[in-house]
């Protein structure tokens, strides 16, 4: 028995292929990759299409194999693609002269998108612009999705960094003492403690950079799979490596700012339980 | 005793110990939030499918419903097919198609049904889907055509096609639609009339009741023997689907609540450990004077289980109000009905995620109370003294 695949064309006709026919090649078709796979088809291979299953079709000979681009759109989508040149689509579906849509290049788009669209009902004509930007809606959600959760793990972060400095200068309370009590300066006392929050910080934003780096190829690499797509999922910027650093840095000299003043300001002999 | 003792060490570092419940609160909000979100969403979209009580979608040959503009040709010979099946007693034929609005410059979705036995709308007033021009409308399609129930359109396919005159009967809310999407729902047989050729006695979907106590799988798979040009799915085989197609969010879930998890449990473990070699003398002195060591060992727990379960229901409120913010983000999310939920609160949910923080406590409190129970008397007396 021939195996049956499944197939969505051009997004809007179900269509069923069935290899290793023998009848005679009419038309050429370029099926993507994963279908050439699933179904062990090559180029020169005969397959008959049809509109729905259990109704006679049309033979076409595979011209190509294609790899699917880029297509945010697409993403959650896992279905298989061929293409067919229209005019035997619109065979295979009884869609006599009908199309989808047009594609349209003009040397003044907005003067012809203006005129498309006044000229009735039935048409409506868009920037390929504001295609673009509809089409990677399900991105920009989950971007804003992100950017939330962001916002809760830098608090989360903060309260984490504040906590362990805190700590950090608190356990030396005693050395902090015993540098006052020699005359070291409230103003020296603190700057050590900041430099050294900082160094702790800027330590911590190279750890953190790495695990990013190493988090960002393993989300790649397995969202990549997941979906059949190029599409890169996470990516660390120049950009976002700076706002990291800059942040955590902020939030250690913050920290260990509020700390140290607290400490300095309060009796040496008291700091040392006297 | 050791509860007195336990929260007196914790009011005596008031800023490290409200700086740790803030901590753990907003770990436990996270947390609360992908739990919800894990298991929520699955059951946001079981609902929804089960809204009206169909459990069947029967939708063409490797398709899911109004995944593609695919339809299923000869209806009438199908629907007569499934009735001789004494399990399924409901079938619901739909047809979706987009329909303009010449005169208001509109174009809208419209969806054919069978009025008497429909599931894909609620009707809020005025009449349901009748006859064969009475149609009902959602307000966003009201707002955007600036009509109102008893006014009469005239509506077309495309600027080729015959128009036709329709009335509006009633306003309904849709189950299936996305937010703001223009919806109306017109009679099969029109829908079906006005789409031409390809569009007669085709439909996109239909929607099967099966009777109670019966196999819903074996109902299915009598379907899908009987016409293998058609795929019939379970409300099972729908949410195996949904898992594939939505996996994204439940490893996102099953991450972050992990993570937040994790910080969480260090932060009280830091907290906890710190101040206890803070407080090795007073320790040492507890023990020298014959307090034992399961005293010593339940105290510090204690602190743990205190911070963090104070920063718990703390969390548990933040958790909610982020979730309703994190709902309002993702209603944008394109192609899914505005009924779903990405974040649905369940009471087990929020006991799920206590359970998990107040386990995260008492582990978290273990380590030092193990090393504070375990101090040698003398020895630390001694030091303590020398420092």
């Amino acid at each position: 028995m021939c195996p049956r695949f499944s197939a969505v064309v051009a997004g809007f006709a179900l269509v069923t292929a069935l290899a290793a026919d023998t009848a005679r090649a009419q038309s050429s078709i370029a099926i993507d990759e994963r279908l050439a796979a699933a179904a062990h088809l090559g180029v020169g291979d005969r397959v008959v299409l049809t509109s729905e299953p259990g109704v006679r079709g049309d033979t076409f000979v595979v011209g190509a194999i294609t790899r699917r681009g880029a297509d945010p759109s697409e993403v959650a989508r896992d279905g298989y693609r061929i293409r067919l040149h229209l005019g035997d689509l619109q065979r295979l579906l009884g869609a006599g002269d009908r199309v989808s849509r047009f594609a349209v290049a003009s040397t003044d788009p907005a003067r012809t998108l203006a005129r498309i669209n006044s000229v009735g009902f039935g048409f409506r004509a868009y920037p390929s612009a504001e295609i673009a930007v509809r089409t990677s809606k399900t991105f920009r959600v989950l971007r804003r999705f992100h950017a939330a959760i962001g916002v809760i793990t830098i608090v989360a972060s903060a309260i984490f960094l504040l906590c362990i400095l805190l700590l950090k200068v608190d356990e030396r309370r005693r050395d902090i003492a015993a540098l006052r009590l020699m005359g070291v300066s409230r103003t020296s006392v603190i700057t050590m403690v900041v430099c050294e929050a900082a160094l702790i910080s800027l330590v911590g934003t190279a750890f953190g950079a790495l695990v990013g780096w190493v988090g960002s190829m393993v989300i790649n690499w397995h969202y990549q799979g997941v979906y059949h797509t190029p599409l890169t999922f996470s990516l660390v910027t120049p950009g976002i490596l700076t706002f990291a650093a800059a942040l955590s840095i902020v939030l250690g000299l913050g920290a260990g700012l509020a700390a140290a003043t607290r400490l300095v300001h309060r009796p040496p002999l008291a700091l040392l339980g006297r | 005793m050791r509860r007195r003792l336990a929260f007196a060490s914790l009011r005596r570092r008031r800023a490290r110990s409200l700086l740790a419940i803030l901590g753990v609160a907003v770990s436990g909000a996270l947390l609360l939030d992908m739990v919800m979100l894990a298991g929520g969403m699955r059951d946001s979209f079981r609902n929804l499918l089960l809204v009206r009580g169909f459990q069947l979608r029967i939708a063409p040959k490797g398709t899911l419903p109004f995944d593609t503009q695919a339809t299923i040709g000869q209806a009438s010979a199908i629907i007569a097919t499934l009735r001789t099946n004494p399990d399924i007693v409901t079938v619901s034929p739909i047809l979706g198609l987009k329909l303009h609005v010449p005169s208001r410059n509109v174009t809208t979705v419209a969806i054919g049904l069978d009025g008497d036995v429909q599931a894909d709308y609620e009707l809020l007033s005025g009449r349901p889907v009748s006859g064969a021009d009475h149609i009902v409308a959602n307000q966003a399609f009201l707002d955007a055509t600036h009509a109102r129930v008893g006014d009469t359109l005239t509506v077309a396919v495309g600027y080729d096609t015959p128009r036709r005159r329709v009335v509006i009967a009633g306003i309904a809310r849709f189950f299936y639609t996305a937010a703001g999407e223009l919806v109306i729902a017109v009679p099969l047989a029109t829908l079906q009339a006005m789409g031409g050729p390809m569009a007669t006695d085709r439909v996109s979907l239909f929607m099967a009741r099966v009777r109670e106590g019966a196999d819903v799988e074996r109902a299915r798979q009598w379907i899908a023997d009987k016409m293998p040009r058609i795929s019939a799915i379970s409300t099972g085989t729908a949410l195996q689907q949904f898992d594939q197609r939505m996996g994204y969010f439940r490893q996102l879930a099953v991450i972050l609540g992990s993570i937040s998890l994790g910080v969480g449990f260090l932060l009280v473990t830091t907290l906890v450990t710190v101040s206890v070699n803070e407080r090795v003398g007073e320790i040492a002195v507890m023990r020298a004077i014959g307090v034992s060591r399961q005293h010593v060992v339940e105290q510090i727990v204690l602190e743990g289980v205190a911070l963090a379960l104070a920063g718990t229901i703390l969390g548990m409120g933040l958790g909610l109000v982020t979730a309703r913010a994190f709902n309002a983000i993702l209603s944008d999310f394109p192609g899914l009905p505005a009924a779903f939920e990405f974040f649905v609160f369940r009471p087990r949910d929020a006991y799920a995620a206590m359970t998990l923080l107040a386990t995260a406590g008492v582990l978290a409190g273990i380590y030092p109370a193990w090393r504070a129970a375990s101090l040698p008397v003398a020895d630390t007396l001694h030091g303590e003294a020398i420092a």
